[in-house]
């Protein structure tokens, strides 16, 4: 199956010097049309984020007391300057080397902090979407070979309850079983449930696994039923009545023409997808106390810490445009219709 | 008999549906010899093209196939999955209706030709498979062919894609060429010229062809002998000249009737009156019987066998013999 | 003639065969086309998923409504003496930190959590079919600006947004309603944009264009009842989106506050002690899942009652067809030699790997 993957791949690039000049065209419209999009996204979230929290929300009860810290606050973070001008302010600042400012929740540079915590994240979203996607991948074919089995029932039933469940329930209960029970029936903790502790690459790894699961899973559930009804789809197709009429055997023509196919809107999901790991973070690292970007974001919001809320929401904007901008780069890679059109 | 590359005995194609077995292809019984063009003539829902997708074991699932054909003495049904594949695509191929969604949108057009070569001998390298891929592209037609072998099937037009069709068809010299309605999909103008390649390339390589088709007009400039197929039964089957000018079945008749004539012989077109029957619940004894201008009490007994009028011509009518003196002169 | 009749697999040739064959309608062969309203009907009732959830959800919302009514304790009643309990006759699903009673609290956060829910489901309708429409009627720049929009907001991270606007607006329901259908009305707009785009195309406006009928009126006559079926589902989907973002905003301290309560607010509260009493963590969230999966059935059974080929080959129609399939292999082998396709008895190489 590697072997046809890579073939796959191969067959993108190796058909003409005009293919490969079309496809750069393509991704220029494509980013191009990303630029402004990213301006005005960053606009509305820093005019968003001002109007919604206020670092200077403990001080109100105690004025005219505490007037002199008032003013300080005010003059740090620019309040007085109007909310739709203050972007301004703060991109002028950021492009001319002052940074994104001082966490007062954390009691670092805000730089300092996205880094860290950005890493901490990162560990454990990335393999998050990796098992995500093969997983996701796998499931989508075989319910689809096997439409109406027991398997794809009880994985059919399994989505259902996906979808019902939030993913702190899920979180939870991974916790409930793997952190308590496992060891109150067996006496055993393969995975560590609470910080981030160890150094070493297998520490890690424990620590790891159960907030990356729990992250993947929600995931899994939803993008496998996407991508089954997409193969399905499919490989009720003409053309894949013609490979068998060929004499392809049925696994090229499953995983060759089949999946070439149907796998265009799934990828396309998974990149889309990946700022959803960001939400689910915050949830994820909330319940098993991995010291990520999420539990940071909350601890930020609790405290007014406007700095680097902003640098967190800002983040996000920017992840976002850039996904939807891979997305659709990988569908014109992967349809020539699209690229050619 | 035995010199026929491809027997059919009694071949009954069902469909298992929520109401029952819809039986689209009953009793099936013919003879495809080397080298020859048979078409396969009837209205949509006859039967004609489920029966050449159970030649190629191409039904999608719950389809209930049964009967005995043979290819060169092999037992194709029973056959195992490999020596199937083995003759897909290589000793018998397929050419669909709709070249559009019959390709692979994502695969350069050339590609699918260089597979159709390669699964079939995988001594074949890249580079003689496209180079051949490309010349079979000139062959049948296709302008420029080294450009056009790197580009995709949305690029070509409906025209071209059938030839392309045809090109990955007879890439491995198939011995019998399946022609599932080629040209209904293309516009009228394209369709003489894709019939036409079709023709050259079925005589120079040598193939035989079943040609399946609802258009009258394409069989008469392709066809060595025609069969004629109605709700699932093969009504008459019988040389050209003889379906055309010595037909001796009602359904046949009325058929050419129904179609108008360039020389400004008739007068008159006559379609046939009614509706073709539910496959489901088919009506008892003929099923052209409650649209056959020639019915009687002995036709709603049971279906009628096949009856030889000629040499080499049969038609299932119980009422064949009669039918000359019952017409008069036929046209 | 109705022609809802489908196969399972769908080569032209079949579907040409059943649709010649004028089969009206299977279930009776009867020869008497049924109308739209009727077989919708038919299918949402023979989906037993549905009635299963719709059954469900009026369970549980009679529970939570009527359950408070039956039990002796308030929302707020505190009886520290009393705390920490668990299930007992008293306390039917013992009480929390404070000695309030945990049944109480649990059906009242059930109804708050529906309450937003529903208020939610409602603005982010009324919102996103209004921008939905006009992106797909009058199209241009109106539409590019809506879909980029949309594509933006869909693909946020959720609770990243929702948590900025949720800590500042959510401690009243409405706020809370609000903010989440700030989000959620993006995903109403694209289904309804879709349906507008796909029905000014059909001729049908043409021809009622061409007969003199102004926008408006094609708008209201031909548009709405199209729309009306495609949003019935996304709507009843995205209650049950609101329901569990709520609760996820809630848990995290966001959103719902004290003094109300809500399914989420209820985990958090446990939390704690997970070690101790994960089952007191857990309940609510299990509630979370009932509601949520009552609401998502109901939803499917109303897709596959308004347009069964939505999901493809998925379709009620499609699994009986299978399931005929079957019963009819049984019958056979009295025809002689063959195969049947795709059965694991046979030799035909469709089908298997």
């Amino acid at each position: 199956m590697c072997v046809t993957v890579s073939q796959n791949l191969v067959l993108v690039y190796t058909s003409t010097d005009r293919s490969v000049a079309t496809l750069f065209a393509y991704v220029t419209r494509r980013v191009l049309i990303s630029v402004p999009l990213l301006v005005i996204a960053m606009y509305l979230v820093h005019v968003g984020v001002s109007a919604t929290v206020d670092p200077r929300s403990d001080f109100y009860l105690c004025l005219p007391r505490c007037q002199e810290g008032f003013d300080s606050i005010t003059e740090t973070y620019a309040l007085d300057t109007n909310i739709f001008l203050r972007p301004f302010t703060y991109f002028a600042s950021l492009f001319s080397g002052d940074g994104l400012g001082f966490s007062s929740s954390v009691g670092e540079p805000v730089g300092e902090v996205m880094r860290t915590r950005g890493w901490n994240t990162a560990m454990v979203a990335i393999p998050a979407f990796l098992l995500g996607a093969i997983l996701s991948l796998l499931l989508s074919v075989y319910s689809a070979r096997r439409q109406y089995s027991f398997g794809d029932y009880f994985f059919t039933s399994l989505s259902f309850i996906g979808f019902a469940m939030p993913s702190f329930v899920l979180a939870l209960i991974i916790q409930v079983i793997f952190g308590v029970k496992l060891e109150e029936w067996f006496g055993i903790k393969p995975f560590n449930t609470g910080r981030k502790t160890g150094e070493n690459f297998w520490e890690l790894l424990r620590d790891i696994t159960l907030p990356a699961v729990s992250l993947a899973i929600l995931g899994i559930a939803a993008d496998s039923r996407f991508g089954r009804s997409s193969m399905l789809e499919t490989l009720n197709q003409d053309y894949i009545r013609t490979a068998r009429a060929k004499g392809l055997t049925e696994r090229t023509v499953v995983w060759k023409h089949a999946l070439r196919n149907g796998l265009i809107p799934l990828v396309t999901l998974w990149a889309l997808g990946f700022s959803a790991l960001l939400s689910g973070s915050v949830v994820t690292e909330s319940i098993f106390s991995w010291p990520g970007i999420g539990q940071t974001f909350l601890r930020a919001l609790g405290d007014s810490d406007l700095d680097l809320l902003m640098a967190i929401v800002m983040f996000t904007g920017v992840l976002t445009v850039v996904f939807n901008l891979i997305a659709d780069v990988l569908y014109g890679v992967l349809d020539p219709r699209i690229r050619l059109g | 008999m035995s010199d026929a590359l491809l027997t059919v005995d009694h071949l009954n194609v069902g469909f298992a549906t929520k109401a029952g077995i819809v039986q689209a292809a009953t009793d099936i019984t013919f003879e495809i010899y080397p080298g020859e063009v048979l078409a396969v003539v009837g209205e949509s829902g006859s039967g004609k093209s489920v029966t050449a997708l159970a030649l190629m074991r191409l039904h999608p699932d719950n389809t209930i196939v049964t009967g005995d054909v043979r290819f060169e003495g092999r037992d194709l049904l029973n056959m195992s999955d490999r020596e199937m594949r083995a003759t897909r695509g290589n000793d018998i191929a397929m050419i669909f209706q709709d070249p559009m969604t019959a390709m692979n949108p994502v695969f350069a057009v050339g590609d699918q030709i260089v597979e159709t070569i390669r699964v079939h001998d995988s001594s074949v390298s890249k580079q003689e498979a496209w180079t051949k891929s490309v010349d079979l592209l000139k062959l049948v037609g296709v302008p420029e062919p080294k450009q056009r072998a790197s580009q995709y099937p949305h690029e070509y037009s409906g025209g071209m894609r059938q030839r392309a069709m045809i090109a990955m068809a007879i890439a491995n010299d198939p011995k019998l060429l399946i022609a599932d309605e080629p040209t209904t999909a293309l516009d009228v103008t394209v369709q003489a010229q894709v019939m036409e390649v079709l023709n050259e390339v079925q005589a120079e390589t040598g193939s035989a062809m079943m040609l399946i088709t609802h258009d009258l007009g394409l069989v008469a400039g392709s066809a060595d002998r025609v069969q004629v197929m109605y709700a699932s039964r093969l009504m008459e089957t019988g040389t050209i000249d003889q379906i055309f000018y010595e037909s001796q079945n009602p359904y046949t008749m009325a058929l050419l009737d129904s179609i108008p004539d360039l020389d400004g012989l008739k007068e008159q077109l006559e379609p046939i009156p009614g509706n073709p029957p539910s496959l489901l619940n088919p009506p008892s004894g003929c099923a052209f019987r409650p649209r056959c201008a020639f019915a009687a009490d002995v036709c709603a007994a049971e279906v009628p066998v096949r009856v030889r009028v000629g040499d080499q011509h049969e038609s299932r009518c119980a009422r064949t013999h009669e039918l000359e003196t019952l017409v008069g002169v036929t046209s | 003639m109705a022609t809802e009749f489908e196969i399972d697999s769908q080569t032209d040739e079949m579907l040409e065969t059943t649709m010649e064959l004028g089969i009206a309608d299977v279930e009776g062969l009867s020869e008497k086309p049924k109308t739209f309203g009727q077989l919708a009907r038919e299918r949402f009732f023979g989906h037993k998923l549905a009635i299963v959830g719709g059954i469900g959800l009026i369970l549980l919302v009679a529970l939570f409504w009527l359950g408070p009514m039956l039990s002796e304790w308030e929302f707020d009643e505190r009886n520290v003496a009393d705390r920490l309990l668990g299930p007992s006759a008293e306390h039917w699903f013992g009480t929390d930190e404070i000695g309030r009673d945990l049944f109480v609290r649990t059906a009242k956060g059930g109804l708050y959590s529906m309450r937003i829910g529903l208020i939610a489901a409602v603005v982010a309708t009324v919102t996103g079919t209004a921008f939905g429409a006009l992106a797909g009627f009058f199209g241009g720049v109106w539409d590019g600006i809506v879909s980029n929009l949309v594509n933006l907001v869909l693909t946020v991270p959720a609770i990243i947004v929702l948590s900025v606007f949720a800590n500042k607006f959510g401690a009243s329901a409405i706020g809370l309603a609000l903010v989440l259908a700030g989000l959620l009305w993006t995903r109403i707009a694209r289904v309804v944009r879709g349906v507008v785009l796909s029905i000014k195309e059909q001729e049908y406006i043409m021809a009622a264009r061409a007969a003199g009928a102004s926008n408006s009126r094609i708008m209201f006559r031909h548009l709405l009842p199209n729309i009306v079926g495609a949003i019935a589902v996304e709507v009843t989907l995205l209650i049950g989106t609101v329901i569990v973002l709520e609760s996820t905003l809630s848990f995290l301290g966001l959103g719902v506050k004290p003094p109300n309560a809500s399914l989420g607010t209820l985990v958090a509260d446990a939390k704690g002690d997970i070690d101790s009493d994960p089952i007191r963590v857990l309940t609510p969230g299990i509630f979370i899942i009932l509601i949520v999966l009552c609401v998502n059935f109901l939803g499917d059974g109303l897709r596959d009652a308004l347009d069964p080929r939505a999901k493809g080959s998925d379709s009620s129609e499609a699994k009986n067809a299978k399931k005929a399939a079957k019963k009819a292999r049984k019958q056979l082998g009295k025809q002689g030699p063959g195969y049947i396709a795709g059965a694991r008895t046979d030799r035909s190489s469709i089908g298997k790997i």
